[in-house]
């Protein structure tokens, strides 16, 4: 089977369980139900476990961790090795507050730590961060204009797609390439969502931004199948 | 007037002033491939198994091979030599970066042999850029993953083989097609053999890194979580640990052998609905009550298979049985089934027929047998199978929105993070 997390022997249990229960009250949840498993990998994230057994505890996290774990992971999304591993357990927690951790990051993470954090706001569809990632993908001096553009394509909702369709048409050069791949994955969630009409405009944009080639192509082929056959 | 590349080499051979004795080869004739006609390949990742597939691709008179992006520059340079060695130049073009390949306009197709934890960005990054693939598998580390590379294949337009060959290989097609021509009468069950399930979670003592013209680490990590260098790793030797292999192993053979059941069982269009772990074996069961029977199978004989070899599978029907394996061999409940003359012997290794067929799409713009869509379902298949083995219990699942039925732990174990800066 599955190694169970590596850090946790009965042995050592009580090593972790101090910080766990530290960790829970400081979080405010310690009335609510949580996982046995995430008690103890919160229990090494408080501790003084080394690199291995707190990458190994957020991914822990990612499967059984709730609204308890958010704080721990949130913490660690500036840090050099682990944040990577942090965003592994807040893109998987359902709870809105790890989508509200990760859009309080953007403005305390820099560089890689940023584009991390951005990719994972797209991930999880994080509409309200649809404010910010438009910021973001106009901001050359951040450095994640791309992150961010991708993961407004990832939200596709009409919000994001108005965004991805001004960068189409007077966005700096080299955002427009990612701008239009970013379309065709926005247009195809619109559909999905019964917008075809801005599915369509959207794909309008990348159309007339690009030159012939491949890319438009994909554009012109994605609005075929989106228009109705008579 | 639409400019191709035939047009390209004709205006720089009168702008250039090239030789007025060309070679017949150069021509197209005595068989050979005119240049201007040949699916112009480069190749990413390309390790030992790799090298056989590049081999297949080396040998088709229509293929030109042009480059090689590797992290490794061992191994850049041992694909540059066989490039070359092939075509007695010194053209191939090797790089350490992946995205000079993708950028060139006169590469049509790449082929993918990285490691797992790459195959489907990578894949997905070459079909943005406008490229046909031809990706080792297992194609993807995830559910997710399986339906963000199939959802890109069908959106850029692009003609995608995986690298599960088997699905071109004579005596599994021969069985496959006796269980989906009635011939075994109605099929009940179909078994699928895999390598033990495991899944570590380790990490190997750190050691120095090498410098990154020798090898790259951040980029053979790639979308994989980051940890110390140990060069084991690059070596090969990053199976079974849980960050570079999807699954706990079962895609290792499963993208092979499930996938054939799933053509056997004519259910390339579905997936089971529900899975259950015994041990070393995953039961699963379709809608239509047919079984699927992930069971253990090895290098060595393991498990209770017929014919030996690896990778085998078995069909059964209600009026008879069919098994095949590696060694080319088969097996068959009554020897009237093999009436319709048993094939050749073909080692269920050889990508040689899997590449031609890859090629002849690329042409043709048609989906090959081990095509985006197919692929999808195979590795969902055996990825939802791992999750149930993963979690100890049964999972129940849905074909048509590819997630678990009012199961949360198991929908939280369908996707991963990707290390920072990588994404879709």
């Amino acid at each position: 089977m599955s190694e169970p997390l590596a850090a946790i022997t009965p042995m050592n249990a009580f090593r972790y369980f101090i910080p766990a229960v530290l960790v829970l009250a400081l979080s405010g949840c310690t009335t609510t139900v949580v996982n046995p498993a995430a008690t103890a990998a919160l229990g090494v994230l408080g501790s003084s476990a080394d690199l291995h057994e707190k990458a190994r505890a957020c991914q822990e996290l990612g499967v059984y961790g709730g609204a308890e774990a958010v704080p721990a992971l949130a913490a660690l999304l500036n840090h050099e090795h682990l944040a990577d591993y942090a965003r592994s357990g807040l893109e998987a927690i359902k709870d809105p507050s790890a989508g509200q951790a990760l859009r309080q990051a953007l403005g305390t993470v820099s560089g890689r730590q940023l584009s991390g954090v951005v990719n994972s706001l797209g991930v999880r569809r994080e509409i309200a961060a649809v404010s910010d990632l438009q910021t973001l993908a106009l901001d050359a001096k951040r450095g994640v204009a791309v992150e961010a553009v991708a993961s407004l394509g990832l939200i596709g909702t009409t919000d994001a797609a108005k965004t991805l369709q001004s960068i189409l048409a007077s966005g700096p050069a080299d955002v427009r390439t990612p701008a239009a791949h970013a379309a065709y994955t926005a247009a195809s969630q619109l559909a999905r969502d019964g917008h075809a009409a801005a599915a369509r405009d959207l794909l309008q944009a990348a159309i007339r931004s690009l030159p012939p080639g491949h890319l438009a192509t994909v554009a012109q082929a994605q609005m075929s199948a989106l228009t109705p056959r008579p | 007037m639409k400019f191709t590349r035939r047009h390209f080499l004709q205006s720089t051979a009168v702008a250039f002033g090239m030789p007025t004795i060309i070679p017949a080869a150069v021509l197209g004739r005595n068989g050979a491939v005119a240049p201007s006609n040949r699916i112009v390949l480069a190749g990413i990742g390309i390790g030992p198994r790799g090298r056989e597939d590049l081999k297949s691709f080396l040998s088709q008179p229509d293929v030109q091979f042009v480059a090689i992006a590797d992290v490794q520059e061992a191994r850049r340079e041992v694909v540059r030599v066989m490039a070359n060695r092939q075509y007695n130049n010194q053209d191939c073009v090797k790089t350490r970066d992946m995205y000079e390949v993708l950028g060139r306009a006169d590469v049509d197709a790449v082929l993918i042999a990285t490691g797992d934890r790459w195959h489907a960005l990578a894949s997905i990054l070459a079909a943005k850029a406008g490229k046909d693939i031809y990706c080792e598998k297992p194609c993807s580390m995830t559910i997710r993953e399986s339906q963000e590379l199939a959802d890109a294949i069908n959106r850029y337009g692009r003609v995608f083989q995986a690298g599960t060959q088997r699905r071109n290989v004579d005596n599994f097609r021969f069985a496959a097609e006796l269980a989906r021509s009635g011939r075994l009468g109605k099929i009940h069950t179909v078994h699928a053999g895999i390598l033990p399930l495991q899944e570590s979670h380790k990490w190997l003592p750190a050691e120095p890194e090498p410098a990154r013209d020798v090898v790259d680490w951040d980029r053979w990590l790639g979308p994989a979580p980051w940890r110390p260098y140990n060069k084991d790793y690059v070596q090969g030797r990053w199976r079974g640990y849980y960050d570079f292999h999807g699954g706990a192993a079962l895609p290792e053979w499963g993208a092979h052998t499930v996938d054939l059941c799933q053509w056997a069982a004519s259910a390339d269009h579905t997936t089971p609905v529900e899975f259950e772990g015994e041990g070393q074996t995953i039961h699963g069961r379709y809608a239509s009550g047919v079984k699927l029977v992930m069971r253990l199978a090895g290098f060595k004989g393991e498990g209770n298979w017929v014919v030996p070899g690896t990778c085998p599978v078995r069909f059964e029907g209600d009026e008879g049985w069919v098994e095949a394996a590696d060694t080319g061999k088969i097996a068959v409940s009554s020897p009237s089934l093999l009436a319709a003359g048993a094939p050749k012997e073909m080692a269920g290794t050889d990508p040689s027929k899997h590449v031609r067929d890859f090629l002849d799409c690329v042409k043709s713009r048609a989906k090959p047998a081990a095509n985006a869509e197919v692929t999808r379902r195979g590795h969902i298949i055996s990825h939802a199978a791992s999750i149930g083995w993963r979690l100890g219990r049964k999972v129940q699942f849905d074909p048509v929105t590819e997630s678990f039925v009012n199961d949360k732990d198991a929908n939280r174990m369908c996707s991963r993070a990707r290390r920072a800066p990588w994404h879709v």
